[in-house]
């Protein structure tokens, strides 16, 4: 109706926008409707206090497009609940639980049924709402103080004067034929259009105002500071504890962390002082006390927080043994010289898995059935890039790995050995180590395999039991990485008990043997098959 | 026929055969329909509004209080102990949005069955359903520990984290479930009033008036235009609001059954909470419009015929509730599952054996009474059962929430849960919030649907003539 009237212009008189006739009820005005439409008007609107059955066919009105705008807002609430769900979970930030596929549609229906709706229902609001040029403050039927009751219980019928058979006098006449209750000229809005500068001002200074928080938390997001953090919620920054590096007034020596009281063992870390809990022999490591003790203590202290159950007692941190060469390092008992060449130590060790070769008494294994597993122990091969020299003592991790092939790592396993003690670490291994190891020790574990799949960019791979570098360590330290673990592996020295660790290190060893073996190693009656199906 | 409609003047809750009962009585014209409606806003407010607004908003300020107190303090304020986290902030939650249930569907799904008598009352409890969601949003918002950090539950590209939010968790179907909800019914809500405020703009005495309520009236004129896109937009929101009302409850109860535990973890629970939710959303209706209509002298337009249709539904619904509970312990028998029965034998007979004998007694045993007429057309009774049937609702919850967590599958864990005076103080505060804002909603803007009760009026006496035989003159 009045959109199409051409800018108000304030130096001449209100202009008329056209006639409305006013009903006292429903049926007068749809009988006027219905005359004003035969004699050809169209630009024709009526004001009702609600929505009068009929009316929309008397006025011929078109149905409106709503709906169709509403499904357009469906389908995009749909389409963007699946693809953010899809992309968020799936392919920015995947969520893997449970082995369960990254894009699980059934659990993602809720979301997208919520959204769906959500959208269309905005869409029908806001459609409706501009589909009817709302919010619209200024309207010239509004000039008229009967108009009033069109929200009340009066009916209104209106012809624009941009019709185009619009004529003064005959709209005049038709409507008053339909014996309304009043008939008006409707005039131009008059009224000022322009904000007055009281409203627009303090509308801007509420929106400074309000501006001003939202800036001051950018300007410290995006800016660096010397002074702390300024805590709106303290979390949990501040709490009453001491941090090992503060002091405390509660102690005389003004230390806040705290060595444990003399003589006690924490719970859980009792492990008698013995090659057996240990993997090597600490009467040897106290014997090589060297002078750079106070860094080896460092160093196994770390390895005390990383995993307290399988390092050493705190109470008595083992003596270092840096300096020492390799071949230095050999245990003084050893009677089996050190080789450089692994497939010689692998025959040699094959052959001690047969006879004990480390006491010299070859009646041991008859009188008390004791078998040794004996390894050439080269504690340093030549992969390890820390082995004679000192270790950066400014990173822990540089220090230990360089404290670690220094122990003197036991050559066999102290304890008896039998095939119940084998299927046992098979048992094992297979449970805990062969998910990143894989069964064969080859380093393809499903977890392995599956983070190669999803290539996974942090990934580190599993090291396989068969490389040269692993192969050629003596089984101390085999038993050392299970229980204390090694770069991204954990220990697993509180899950496993030290006998079933080293039952895993009989099974690694043989499963590494496996791969090495000679024709000599099948036994006897097996012999004569190998030969024959060759 | 002058002998009938005298008798449905009296009793517009009879039925007379050939006759439809009038929805509104008291011979109204479309103008007093508008001045019955309007005066409530316009009129000095009766004293006891003072006196109901300075309780509630008391208990709003001590509520936005305690919940400044809990954010300073920490949830260790309440009662909530292992193994029992999630104990009255959710029962409160689910309660709240319970009763937001109603107000929906009487507006959209009774809409869409073309029940015109919902006209009366539709705007009451679509404003209940916005407070009540008001309510129940507070609640899993503080009960999350470090609320200042809630807003992570919404996916937004976060700088901090670097991370998205899971969207195979219940809880956060939740979110988006109960955030759609107070969007789509606040748009309805408001939508609904667009016509009521421009007759309130246009009954305005001041300036300041005809300007807040003009502007929050868009400039509605009434246009024949307007009103089509109206029509069809409210009718599409009805269609939307309908599948939506019935989702959110279920989502709601997935927080429960999509976990393991013995009591949450059952295929029931959707169709289940959803009845409770109807249930309880129309008893507090009751329980607020019974004392509306007297105090502002609305019985000619929520007339007794409208309390007695609402009636009927918590009947209905409440023997649905009552089924509901049997059916849970014929499952935990029929299943032979051992947690399973041991938790609903520990339901009822078990240390919180209280608690379910109050949710029996007041959510099945209370609205049989309504298969009486005398009874469901009694005021007072009816709002003396309502209030008993959100007290049992509000046990409903408690008992499935508290009851199944204090004893899961380890013994050892098993626990009592005791609430603290917080949580007592919270829950009445919560009370407080609702009232403050239905109060304020009584006062400021139209409790009834004015344009849609006309509307109707004049649909009735259509097929009332057409009932008559009277095919009158304005036919066409």
């Amino acid at each position: 109706m009045s959109e199409h009237h051409e800018k108000k212009d304030r130096s001449r008189p209100p202009q008329s926008q056209g006639w409305i006739a006013e009903y006292v009820d429903e049926h007068g005005l749809l009988e006027a409707a219905r005359k004003v439409r035969e004699a050809g008007y169209t630009k024709t609107d009526a004001f009702t206090p609600y929505p009068v059955h009929g009316i929309d066919h008397a006025l011929g009105i078109r149905p409106t497009v709503l709906p169709f705008i509403v499904l357009v807002g469906g389908f995009t609430g749909l389409g963007t609940a699946l693809l953010m769900q899809y992309w968020m979970n799936a392919v920015d930030y995947p969520y893997l639980i449970s082995g369960k596929p990254l894009g699980s549609w059934p659990a993602f229906i809720p979301v997208t049924f919520e959204l769906t709706v959500l959208f269309s229902a905005i869409t029908t609001f806001l459609g409706s709402i501009l589909l009817n040029r709302l919010p619209k403050y200024s309207n010239p039927v509004f000039t008229s103080p009967r108009f009033d009751r069109a929200t009340d219980d009066r009916f209104f019928l209106y012809v624009d004067s941009s019709d185009r058979y619009f004529n003064k006098n005959s709209v005049q006449n038709l409507l008053s034929s339909t014996n309304p209750e009043s008939l008006e000229e409707v005039m131009e809005d008059a009224s000022s259009t322009v904000i007055p500068r009281a409203v627009w001002l303090s509308v801007l200074l509420l929106l400074v105002i309000a501006s001003i928080p939202m800036a001051i938390i950018l300007k410290m997001r995006n800016s660096n500071s010397p002074s702390p953090r300024w805590h709106v919620f303290f979390d949990m920054d501040f709490q009453p504890k001491k941090k090992p590096q503060q002091i405390s007034t509660l102690f005389a020596d003004g230390r806040a962390m705290r060595s444990p009281v003399l003589g006690t063992v924490a719970r859980g870390q009792w492990e008698g002082n013995d090659a057996f809990y240990l993997g090597y022999d600490p009467a040897k490591l106290a014997a090589h006390a060297g002078r750079d003790r106070s860094r080896f203590v460092g160093a196994s202290l770390a390895a005390a927080m990383q995993d307290p159950v399988g390092a050493p007692a705190l109470g008595q941190p083992p003596t270092p043994d840096e300096e020492k060469s390799p071949e230095s390092a050999i245990p003084a008992g050893s009677n089996v010289p050190a080789k450089s060449e692994t497939s010689d130590e692998m025959d040699e060790s094959s052959n001690a898995a047969e006879k004990p070769s480390d006491e010299p008494s070859p009646g041991d294994e008859a009188t008390d059935g004791k078998v040794m597993v004996e390894e050439t122990q080269t504690a340093n091969d030549a992969a390890s890039p820390s082995s004679g020299e000192p270790a950066n003592p400014s990173q822990d991790g540089a220090a230990l790995a360089s404290a670690v092939p220094t122990l003197p790592f036991v050559t066999n396993i102290p304890m008896e050995i039998d095939a119940q003690v084998m299927e046992l670490g098979k048992k094992k291994f297979e449970i805990y180590c062969s998910v990143c190891h894989g069964v064969g020790g080859d380093g393809d574990g499903l977890v392995a395999r599956r983070a190669e799949e999803i290539a996974q960019s942090y990934w580190l791979p599993p090291t396989s039991l068969h490389a040269d570098a692993v192969r050629s360590q003596p089984v101390g330290q085999v038993f050392y990485t299970i229980s204390n673990g090694k770069g991204k592996m954990a220990g697993y020295g509180a899950v496993l008990t030290p006998k079933e660790r080293w039952a895993v290190v009989l099974y690694v060893k043989a499963l590494q043997r496996s791969r090495n073996a000679s024709e000599s190693d099948v036994p006897l009656e097996m012999q004569s098959k190998l030969s024959q199906s060759k | 026929m002058a002998s009938i409609a005298t008798s449905f003047e009296i009793d517009n809750t009879i039925e007379i055969p050939g006759r439809r009962a009038p929805l509104v009585t008291g011979n109204q014209t479309l103008g007093s329909v508008t001045e019955m409606v309007s005066s409530v806003a316009e009129r000095p407010q009766p004293k006891i509004w003072y006196i109901a607004f300075a309780i509630s908003f008391s208990m709003m300020v001590m509520f936005f209080s305690l919940i400044a107190y809990l954010i300073y303090m920490g949830v260790g304020i309440w009662g909530n102990m292992s193994p029992v986290f999630w104990a009255w902030p959710i029962v409160n939650f689910v309660f709240w949005v319970g009763i937001a249930h109603a107000g929906t569907l009487i507006s959209a799904v009774l809409f869409l069955f073309r029940q015109n008598w919902r006209t009366s009352i539709n705007r009451a409890a679509e404003a209940m359903t916005i407070f009540a969601v008001v309510c129940a949003g507070i609640f899993p918002g503080i009960h999350v520990g470090r609320a200042w950090l809630a807003f992570w539950l919404t996916p937004y590209p976060s700088l901090n984290l670097w991370m998205w939010p899971q969207f195979r968790s219940p809880l956060l179907w939740d979110v988006f479930a109960v955030s759609t909800y107070a969007s789509v019914s606040l748009m309805f809500w408001y939508m609904g009033m667009i016509p009521d405020l421009a007759t309130y703009r246009d009954r305005s005495k001041t300036k300041l008036r005809r300007l807040i309520y003009g502007i929050l009236c868009l400039g509605w004129t009434g246009s024949t235009r307007h009103w089509m896109r109206y029509e069809k937009a409210y009718t599409i929101l009805a269609a939307l609001a309908t599948p939506l009302v019935l989702s959110v409850h279920t989502v709601v109860s997935f927080d429960f059954a999509v976990s393991q535990l013995p009591g949450w973890h059952t295929t029931i629970f959707p169709p289940y909470f959803v009845a409770g939710a109807i249930f309880s959303g129309f008893a507090m209706v009751i329980t607020l419009l019974v004392p509306v209509r007297k105090i502002y002298g609305l019985e000619h337009l929520i007339t007794m015929r409208h309390l007695e249709n609402m009636n009927k539904i918590i009947l209905v619904t409440g023997s649905l509730v009552g089924l509901a509970y049997a059916t849970e312990f014929f499952m935990a028998w029929y299943s032979f599952n051992g947690f399973e029965s041991y938790t609903f034998i520990n339901r009822a007979f078990g240390p919180y054996w209280w608690a379910y004998w109050i949710m029996v007694s007041c959510n099945v045993i209370c609205p049989q009474l309504f298969w009486f007429k005398k009874l469901r057309t009694s005021p007072v009774l009816m709002v003396i059962i309502s209030i008993f049937v959100n007290i049992g609702m509000w046990f409903e919850r408690f008992v499935i929430t508290v009851t199944s967590l204090s004893r899961d599958f380890l013994p050892s864990s098993w626990g009592y849960f005791r609430p603290t005076i917080f949580d007592m103080l919270m829950l009445a505060g919560s009370f407080g919030l609702f009232m403050t804002l239905f109060l304020l909603f009584c006062r400021f803007l139209p409790t009834i649907a004015m344009a849609e009760v006309k509307g109707v009026m004049s649909a009735h006496a259509h097929a009332e003539a057409h009932l008559a035989g009277d095919h009158g003159q304005h036919h066409h």
